[in-house]
């Protein structure tokens, strides 16, 4: 009887104290604070299902709907004006997943003047589509380009990354990064992929990224960025390579939830082999606009050449429209057409989000 | 005279940190309100830049690289909290700017000395609608809530630059001083609507409803952040009727379509209320927001 009455005791203090810490008043904790108990870093989840329909009678997803990511995030400060940010994921390869580290890095927000320094593994600075996820872009698939220079997953290193905001009366932002990228690292014993271009082994990136506001209602942004490393197959064909890219974006608010966004990159490889040196080019534009506070639509046209010796080239016309249910949870259906193959395509995706979920500035 | 401006302008270019005697205080503010606020009790000892404008929903701006710029060279920021700018972190993060990061002499989140309504008790997730962990944003909707909003301001802008101290203060009396009787004149104006029941689009208002002693019986959005379903529409149409509800107030920026049907099939009238200064022209103080809200929803209520 007297445990049962010191333990409703202790209950009943730990719940008044609960409610007590709910009432009256106080700040608000910041994102990266608010878990509960109050120690807890924010947690969430991203879920990515997406369904394929396609004329291309070789597409492993072709007619399917598959599970293409799990992203579990685990976001919180470690220290005054520095953070840290895990996003653990689950990808598909295949006809299994394989668990993967999709990020994992702390953030310096400042160390000393306007400069700032993230290490760990990262979506590199490169570009504009590059850094964000997969989940937070406005289309299902990857840019071509990307794809064909950067590889199916984009370019992820392990590394550090100094940023310099400079100090001038408008945004402009230096980044400078060193990088390792594991060769092949989605490759699997058993598991056919296509073969893939990309960067590895010790990369060096820099970024330089500046924005001007054309009064109240747009803004512009462009970026130079480039990249230095060997090929992800290096070890087969002691390939070099660098990439050159520039991007400009156009973002346009007419009013509360109208938005018009007009984003164009061009990205130029050159790949040095023992042969001969390649240049490659490639490109995509994207047109959007958000109708509403639910609803979006864009256009995509991509061209990009490959990475290989024998020169190709894709080019594709993609229509999107979005319906976005909350912040992080959206249905989308995507039309896409590539003219070298002849070949339709559809998706249908769902990215649900459960829990507080956030990124930097991108 | 060169040289000395030359130290001057080192001085300034070593020193950013310290805010001069002379300098005038950088604030920004997460919404027009808070600026309004800022410039009342600073005035021209403080320059204010605020990120949103009053036509915007304070829950979704995107944040752009040109406000780092603004953030980077704040003294003060000063936000709304409670989860409604979270939009203003990522800009804080990227800003650099230790003053006003989390911890910092020039953060200030507005929502520290409100009573906060709607405070979530139990768990709370997305089937719930976009229900705010830390109770319902919308404070400064209670004209009352103005004075806490000022007093914070106040002691902040008097840290930050204490050689004008007697200055921030003075203007702060003299603010309330005009913020009680324009409170006593509104009170006046709407008691003769008090328990009048009301609907409104989003759940934006129970802060000035209860102050001004309406009842809200419903929310075109069934949850908050939630488009209406025609079944919901149903539903809230007969509700009106039931209830008598003569006026469905909503925000300029939402749908006003779906508002008009609501109100033409069960009677009551739109009013398009803004809740934030510039929302609408003509309010282009925190005094004038209300002194427009006030005229304009006694002129409705009153048909």
């Amino acid at each position: 009887m007297c445990n049962h009455s010191s333990v409703i005791f202790i209950l009943s203090f730990f719940l008044s104290s609960l409610v007590s810490a709910q009432e009256g008043t106080k700040a608000t904790p910041l994102p990266g604070m608010r878990g509960t108990p109050s120690n807890l870093p924010d947690i969430s989840v991203i879920g990515d299902i997406t369904g394929k329909v396609t004329s291309d009678k070789n597409d492993l997803n072709r007619n399917k709907i598959l599970v293409r990511e799990i992203e579990l995030a685990l976001q919180g400060y470690i220290y005054p004006e520095m953070r840290a940010d895990v996003f653990l994921a689950m990808h598909r390869h295949g006809d299994h997943f394989e668990p993967e580290i999709c990020e994992a890095y702390a953030s310096f927000l400042k160390i000393v003047g306007g400069l700032s320094l993230k290490v760990g593994k990262m979506h590199v600075d490169f570009g504009k589509i590059n850094k964000v996820h997969q989940h937070e872009r406005p289309y299902v698939d990857q840019p071509l380009v990307l794809t064909n220079f950067f590889g199916n997953h984009g370019l992820v290193g392990e590394g550090v990354s100094l940023g310099y905001l400079l100090p001038l009366p408008f945004f402009a932002q230096i980044d400078a990064s060193a990088w390792r990228v594991a060769s092949e690292q989605h490759h699997e014993e058993g598991v056919e992929e296509p073969e893939e271009f990309g960067l590895a082994d010790e990369v060096y990136t820099t970024r330089l990224w500046t924005s001007f506001s054309l009064g109240e209602t747009s803004e512009l942004e462009i970026g130079a960025s480039g990249a230095s490393g060997k090929g992800s197959h290096y070890l087969e064909h002691q390939d070099e390579a660098r990439v050159f890219g520039l991007d400009l974006t156009y973002k346009l608010w007419p009013s509360a939830y109208k938005r018009l966004a007009f984003q164009n990159e061009v990205l130029h490889l050159i790949r040095r082999t023992p042969v001969g040196e390649l240049k490659r080019w490639g490109f995509y534009n994207y047109l959007g606009f958000q109708f509403n506070k639910y609803w979006d639509a864009g256009l995509r046209y991509d061209w990009s050449e490959n990475a290989f010796p024998e020169k190709g080239k894709t080019n594709s016309f993609s229509g999107i429209i979005t319906s976005h249910l909350t912040e992080t949870t959206k249905i989308r259906l995507q039309y896409g057409y590539n003219f070298e193959l002849n070949s339709h395509e559809a998706f249908l995706q769902l990215v649900f989000g459960i829990g507080p979920h956030s990124h930097p500035l991108q | 005279m060169k040289n000395k401006l030359s130290l001057a302008l080192m001085m300034g270019y070593l020193l950013p940190g310290l805010v001069l005697a002379t300098d005038k205080l950088e604030v920004v503010t997460a919404t027009s309100d808070l600026a309004d606020f800022v410039k009342a009790v600073g005035g021209d000892k403080v320059k204010v830049v605020s990120l949103s404008n009053g036509s915007q929903d304070p829950h979704f701006i995107e944040p752009r690289p040109s406000m780092v710029m603004q953030v980077k060279k704040a003294d003060v920021l000063v936000r709304i909290g409670m989860d409604l700018d979270l939009w203003v972190q990522s800009l804080i993060e990227a800003s650099r700017n230790s003053k006003v990061m989390y911890g910092g002499p020039g953060y200030l989140d507005a929502s520290r000395k409100i009573e906060k309504l709607e405070v979530p008790t139990g768990k709370i997730d997305a089937s719930m609608g976009d229900i705010h962990l830390y109770g319902n944003p919308h404070y400064w909707l209670d004209p009352e809530n103005a004075k806490p909003i000022l007093g914070s301001i106040v002691k902040k802008l008097c840290e930050m630059l204490p050689s004008e101290s007697e200055y921030f203060n003075k203007n702060y009396e003299e603010y309330l001083r005009i913020l009680d009787s324009a409170i006593a004149k509104w009170e006046e104006e709407m008691k003769p609507y008090a328990g009048a029941k009301i609907v409104t689009y989003h759940n934006s208002w129970p802060y000035f409803t209860k102050r001004f002693r309406l009842e809200i019986i419903g929310c075109v959005e069934p949850k908050p952040g939630i488009p209406p379903t025609p079944s919901h529409i149903v539903s809230l149409v007969k509700k009106i009727k039931e209830e008598k509800v003569k006026v469905i107030i909503m925000e300029p920026y939402f749908n006003l379509k779906v508002t008009e049907k609501i109100a033409k099939d069960s009677g009551a009238k739109v009013v398009v209320l803004p809740p934030s200064v510039g929302g609408i022209q003509g309010a282009n103080t925190y005094l004038h927001l209300f002194e427009y809200n006030i005229g304009k929803l006694a002129e409705s209520l009153q048909d």
